[in-house]
């Protein structure tokens, strides 16, 4: 089942990324990268953070234990250099990289990644990082303060770790390769002075934060990979907004550009720009989610009625401009447990006329779908599906709402239907999640899906040890939510990042394609004076 | 005029509490939290316990009044409490912040004085002539643009057409950077100054008073001196006064087109994401800012003119 | 000597295509702004068809762009109203009544006036949530200070006059001499400092627009129109220049009217409020 993320990967880096494998990388240089979305960096305190914004800067500063791995689909050990499951899956040991050291120059150990751990679940701390310990050995005496350390996570000497699960988790490489998740110096995140200077295991030093507009790194010369990283220093600078970043990649400011669909198709159209565009179907799924405990959406029916309604092709093609996978199910391409022979929701406003009059509403529905600002998965879609939905009977009408208050009101259950992007990947099992009936509507349920067969599929998944199999179950798991509608799946993010012909190494990062391993890119002699 | 100063600087602290009040009473209200923004992104699947933690943890649990007694106490010692999003002080987030909005205020205001003050006398020299109009008409288009548009134009054209200027950011401080934010929010000032500059002109002009000068025998030029010049000049100060009061108010959406990394960028920024303490914190800075300003203007009007202090 | 008004006539025309476009929607397009979408005319350029060209979702820019000025002008309208009721109703009341309800009103309007508008209407955004009525509040809501001011100050100097004392002594009610002998007084710089109200508020509406709080789609608010096109501008410019182009005609439209009629009702009104 690799194989086919694998092939993925490979189609997509060889049409795109192709050219450079050609050319040995060369060290030197600046290169001007882009984060692109929206606000200003929160904070240099990456444990404090789930924001995509704050790990542009943090993915240079720091390293986590494992890292994801863009070519295979899976996260793989990178602070160690063995990993050893026990038999039950519960106990893992690891053999951590000796040659690591801070950009102080202390060397990495054991304890440093306790003491990262212990700060990121410390609930007083309200760490966003914190549920990924929720498993661990010992997290709850540690929780309500009877004791002072985290029993799970034990030293066993300076670079030996043993990190002990009540529950096997399919990969602890999942969360512990989050940027949140990262490495800390023992003690640092007490000391002040370390927020505004931090120092961490990645392959840059910190050396400026303007806040609200960028954060400069340096080359750390003793990074524990031979050769790397290849560039001398970047600027990591804020650009929210699409127009801008457009003028400004066009102008050779910055170096990368992650665009959105409008400025897709005008870069394909480009001659020069079409050249250096990098694709990669991401973890994230749109969709109009229903809510299934209130009629009409409580019937199967009338859900399905919706998505036969929606002429998702037109939809693509015209205003997503290809920029997305046309959805299936909840699991997206680049799951192993995709299934490839499922078909999207047919286009039949007849059929969803039909469904909804045998389904006791021969009038049609009424329905309020709340959405945000965004072009990909907000309003723009919600108005264009606005008149396709009303020539079958169902008046859908937007209510326009913010970001935040989208995030409040869903997992309340305060809304008919919803529109949002969510991810929905890499850990196939702990996403499907989100279907199970047992599982509360404020953690991720928020159609609350119910079907005795998913609860089946799903329960056994959980406890199958074979990971082909487990994935087959999930496969069948994901086809059942499929059938029943809880959402009308829309589509799956395709990622587009545009580049400067002088860019080289970047990576189809699935999770997030603007979030790069930068120790791996570097720019040729044709880049501008600027850069050199 | 001590006494007056002091008079008028008391005067800004009821207003400052009332704008205290008024904000934190919005913004007690507003739906979302910081903790559902950050799961905005649908990344972050929801976590009812770390949400609940965070609130917890900002004190959001507490019930209103005592937040607002924290939060008052707070303000007398200078303490605007701590950011959400930073976990740092609401006071050196915005320091941080402020001397990038100062800096392109005051580029902007010198942009909109150096260009809008001569037009207005040019303006105001044939009243009716073709030049007044095609000038006063001007300035009233520069008033009826959308900040946003003319910004995105200028950026096209000096930025992408010509390659003149850098688009966006600050550059590390740079001033080729500075040009082409300052000029979109100095368009307003410039227009509203070339027609308060015309209009002085040519009320003074006409005013018993120059006419007396006249005809005590004083000479035109001296007519013009003592009394066109420093009258006109009273009003051109105030515009700018209070232009430059409120220009951190109206710098927010520029600041924000062209991600200049001040404080109404801030603001916008923490509006979002429901960071609290800093919209509150950067709103009283703004208002800070407009009320001494005023304060400033007024003082200095009084010294130019006494009898204002009676009023 | 009475020069031509030219800001009056140059003003008044251009509003006046403004409300023709706004009013005769109907007749001067046969397509509807919202439902007739079809994507697979999307970015189409201006031609005889589509006389403005088309959107992303393929809809006519013309028709949107007329069906627009009902908003752009209800928005202007409606704010400017509650706006002038707000603050003549407490400007009168005030001057009238004197005493603490004249402090209360006075502290209030120093309040309003020290938040800079934009902000305040975005504060109020973010808590009715985007939308056409909210925007109707939020603009209504921020910028009653100077009508206020000028409401005020014009009962204190009006209320000591003879036929002010004769209307009380004729047993007349407080509400009754405020909205039959002072408020007629009032009326003309009233008028100036809406119209230009409206103008402001067009340009405050695409602001709250653009910095995602403002009338949200499919309903075709310049603002929105402008804000949404701006991504096209290398693709489907036209999308973004015609509801540009509308916002300006309009602001500038009423901005000279007002100067215009400050001109016609009270020449001596000009370096004040300039």
């Amino acid at each position: 089942m690799m194989l086919k993320t694998l092939t993925l990967a490979a189609a997509l880096l060889a049409g795109t990324a192709g050219a450079a494998l050609a050319q040995d990388p060369q060290p030197g240089g600046t290169l001007n990268f882009v984060a692109p979305y929206g606000s200003s960096f929160g904070t240099l305190d990456i444990h404090t953070s789930p924001s995509t914004q704050d790990e542009f800067p943090a993915k240079a500063i720091h390293r986590s234990l494992y890292q994801w791995n863009s070519e295979e689909g899976k996260p793989e050990p990178e602070l160690a250099t063995e990993v050893t499951a026990s038999d039950d899956r519960l106990t893992y040991t690891y053999k951590l990289r000796e040659n690591a050291v801070f950009h102080d120059g202390t060397p990495f150990t054991a304890d440093d990644v306790i003491y990262s751990y212990e700060r990121i679940a410390e609930p007083a701390n309200a760490y966003p990082g914190a549920r990924y310990f929720a498993d661990v050995a010992g997290i709850d005496e540690f929780n309500s303060g009877s004791a002072e350390h985290i029993s799970g996570l034990r030293k066993i000497d300076d670079h030996t770790l043993e990190i002990t699960y009540t529950v096997a988790p399919t990969d602890p490489g999942y969360a512990l390769m989050q940027t949140n998740s990262a490495i800390y110096p023992s003690g640092a995140g007490e000391d002040p002075g370390f927020i505004q200077n931090p120092i961490g295991l990645g392959p840059f030093k910190f050396v400026e934060n303007v806040p609200g507009s960028r954060v400069v790194v340096e080359k750390f010369d003793d990074f524990y990979e031979d050769g790397k990283p290849y560039l001398d220093r970047i600027n990591v600078v804020l650009l929210g907004d699409a127009s801008a970043r457009d003028v400004a990649f066009r102008n050779q400011e910055i170096d990368v550009s992650v665009l959105g669909p409008t400025q897709y198709v005008a870069y394909q159209a480009d001659p020069e720009l079409s050249q250096n565009l990098l694709e990669v179907a991401e973890v994230y799924t749109r969709h109009v989610g229903f809510d299934n405990t209130k009629p009409p959406f409580d019937n199967k029916d009338v859900r399905q009625a919706f998505g036969h309604a929606i002429n998702n092709e037109l939809i693509l093609d015209k205003l997503v401009k290809n920029k997305a996978y046309p959805a299936t199910g909840w699991l997206p391409i680049s799951s192993p447990a995709y299934d490839e022979a499922a078909e999207p929701t047919t286009y039949d406003p007849e059929l969803a006329k039909q469904m909804l009059a045998d389904a006791g509403y021969p009038d049609g529905i009424d329905v309020a779908i709340t959405a945000t600002q965004n072009e990909s998965w907000g309003l723009t879609i919600v108005e264009a599906i606005i008149p396709m939905l009303r020539d079958a009977g169902i008046r859908a009408t937007a209510v326009p709402v913010e970001a935040s208050v989208l995030a409040e009101i869903v997992p309340a259950g305060d809304f008919e239907a919803f529109m949002w992007s969510n991810l929905s990947g890499p850990d196939d099992y702990e996403v499907m999640k989100c279907y199970y009936s047992k599982t509360p509507r404020s953690s991720c349920a928020y159609q609350q899906f119910s079907d005795p067969e998913f609860d089946a599929l799903f329960e056994q998944a959980g406890a199958e040890m074979d990971p082909e199999k487990k994935t087959d179950l999930l496969r069948q798991a994901n086809n059942v939510v499929q059938e029943g509608a809880p959402s009308w799946f829309f589509n799956y993010n395709k990622a587009v990042m545009a580049y400067q012909p002088w860019v080289h190494g970047l990576q189809a990062n699935a999770t997030e394609l603007a979030i790069q391993n930068y120790e791996d890119l570097w720019i040729d002699e044709t880049a501008p004076d600027s850069r050199r | 005029m001590l006494r007056f100063t002091i008079r008028r600087l008391l005067q800004v602290i009821p207003t400052l509490f009332a704008v205290a009040l008024l904000i934190f009473v919005i913004f007690s209200v507003v739906p979302g939290s910081f903790a559902s923004s950050l799961m905005a992104d649908g990344r972050t699947a929801a976590d009812p316990e770390m949400m609940a933690r965070l609130n917890e943890q900002f004190g959001l649990d507490k019930p209103l009044y005592v937040r607002f007694a924290d939060y008052i106490t707070g303000l007398a010692r200078f303490d605007l409490g701590t950011s959400f999003r930073t976990r740092e002080p609401v006071l050196d987030v915005i320091n941080a912040r402020i001397w990038a909005s100062l800096e392109l205020a005051i580029a902007a205001m010198v942009f909109a004085i150096v260009v809008g003050v001569p037009l207005g006398f040019i303006a105001a020299l044939r009243p009716g002539s073709l030049l007044d109009s095609v000038t006063m008409i001007g300035a009233v288009s520069g008033l009826s643009l959308p900040q946003f548009w003319l910004g995105l134009l200028l950026m096209y054209f000096f930025a992408l057409v010509l390659g003149w200027l850098p688009s966006f950011g600050y550059g590390g401080g740079s001033w080729r950077y500075l040009i082409l934010p300052a000029i979109t929010l100095g368009v307003t000032p410039l227009a509203l100054l070339a027609r308060t500059t015309r209009a002085g002109v040519l009320e003074i002009a006409n005013e018993d008073f120059i006419r007396t000068a006249r005809s005590k025998g004083m000479s035109e030029a001296r007519v013009v001196r003592w009394h066109l010049v420093r009258n006109v000049m009273v009003l051109v100060v105030t515009t700018i006064g209070l232009q430059f009061g409120s220009m951190m108010g109206q710098a927010v959406v520029i600041e924000k087109l062209f991600s200049w990394p001040g404080i109404g960028s801030l603001l916008v920024d923490s509006v979002s994401i429901r960071d609290t303490p800093v919209v509150q914190g950067t709103i009283l800075v703004i208002v800070v800012w407009f009320l001494l300003i005023n304060t400033f203007v007024d003082i200095i009007y009084a010294a130019i003119d006494p009898r204002i202090k009676q009023t | 000597m009475k020069r031509f008004n030219l800001n009056l006539w140059l003003g008044g025309a251009l509003v006046a295509l403004v409300v023709v476009g706004a009013v005769f929607a109907p007749l001067l397009t046969s397509l509807d702004p919202v439902f007739d979408a079809n994507l697979m005319y999307a970015e189409e350029p201006p031609d005889a068809q589509f006389w403005f060209g088309t959107d992303e979702q393929g809809r006519d820019v013309y028709t949107r762009v007329l069906y627009g000025a009902r908003i752009s002008l209800t928005v202007g309208i409606v704010s400017q109203i509650i706006n002038s009721v707000i603050g003549l109703s407490l400007g009168i009341s005030a001057a009238y009544w004197g005493g603490w309800w004249d402090d209360l009103v006075n502290g209030l309007t120093n309040t309003m006036l020290a938040i800079p508008s934009l902000i305040f209407a975005l504060a109020i955004m973010a808590i009715l949530g985007p939308g056409l009525p909210s925007l109707l509040i939020a603009l209504g809501l921020t910028n009653w200070s100077w009508t206020c001011r000028i409401a005020r100050s014009s009962t204190l100097s009006l209320k000591g006059l003879g036929y002010v004392q004769a209307a009380r002594t004729l047993g007349y009610g407080d509400i009754r001499i405020m909205a039959t002998q002072l408020l007629p007084n009032m009326i003309g710089p009233i008028l100036v400092i809406s119209t230009l109200g409206i103008g402001a508020a067009v340009l405050a509406e695409a602001a709250l627009s653009f910095l995602g709080l403002g009338i949200r789609p499919p309903f075709p608010s310049w603002g929105s129109m402008l804000t949404g096109a701006r991504e096209l501008i290398v693709i489907a410019p036209w999308a973004a220049v015609f509801p540009g182009l509308a916002i300006f005609v309009t602001v500038l439209g009423f901005n000279l009217l007002g100067d215009g009629l400050r001109d016609l009702l009270d020449p001596h009104m000009r370096s004040r409020t300039a």
